[in-house]
């Protein structure tokens, strides 16, 4: 069975997400690159974040 | 290339809207994602969402036994899965997509093929917006 990690998974569906959006909303290629890279960045690190944020939560 | 027939073609085919306009590059890494995506989705157990319809109804017989019987989410995951037009026509008739409930990457590969298809909204639109000469 692919993916048993959560956390690859949510990597890899950020990335490729991050690809779509950089090139659908940038035209070129220096501005899309930082865009993606930014996108990227927002979606993994969020998502460690509001992880860790729901364990204070957890019983 | 008339614009809502880019639109037309990337829906049912993800890039293939740009292809046809001559944005090879483009269209292939839209095509590459969107199906690799949808494709670890279903390797991942997930659900791509039907219609259910029982017998002939109205819009409004539709609409309304939806909110009855089933989870109103459902009718927002049937949306994004219809983004990927052609997936979805043969995921209905090719029977494939049933979703794994009993596997622990269940929810991840939903969302995969939820995500998949909304992006591919996203992809057409583009080609539209590139055929009618609003973007590059």
């Amino acid at each position: 069975m692919i993916f048993q990690s959560h956390l690859l998974s949510m990597v890899i569906y950020a990335f490729f997400v991050s690809v779509v959006l950089a090139l659908v909303r940038k035209n070129e290629l220096k501005s899309q690159v930082k865009y993606g890279l930014s996108l990227f960045l927002i979606m993994v690190i969020g998502g460690l974040a509001f992880g860790w944020f729901m364990f204070l939560f957890a019983r | 290339m008339k614009p809502y027939a880019c639109l037309l073609a990337g829906w049912l085919f993800p890039g293939l809207g740009h292809l046809l306009q001559k944005k090879f590059w483009r269209g292939a890494i839209f095509l590459v994602a969107v199906l690799a995506m949808t494709g670890m989705g279903l390797a991942m157990g997930g659900k791509i969402y039907p219609l259910y319809i029982e017998k002939p109804q109205t819009l409004l017989e539709i609409v309304t036994n939806l909110f009855k019987k089933e989870n109103p989410l459902a009718l927002l995951a049937f949306l994004a899965d219809l983004g990927n037009l052609l997936i979805y026509a043969l995921s209905r008739f090719l029977s494939f997509g049933q979703g794994a409930l009993e596997r622990s990457t269940f929810e991840f590969g939903t969302a995969y093929v939820a995500g998949a298809g909304l992006l591919n909204y996203l992809i057409a639109l583009d080609a539209f917006d590139i055929a009618r000469g609003k973007k590059k």
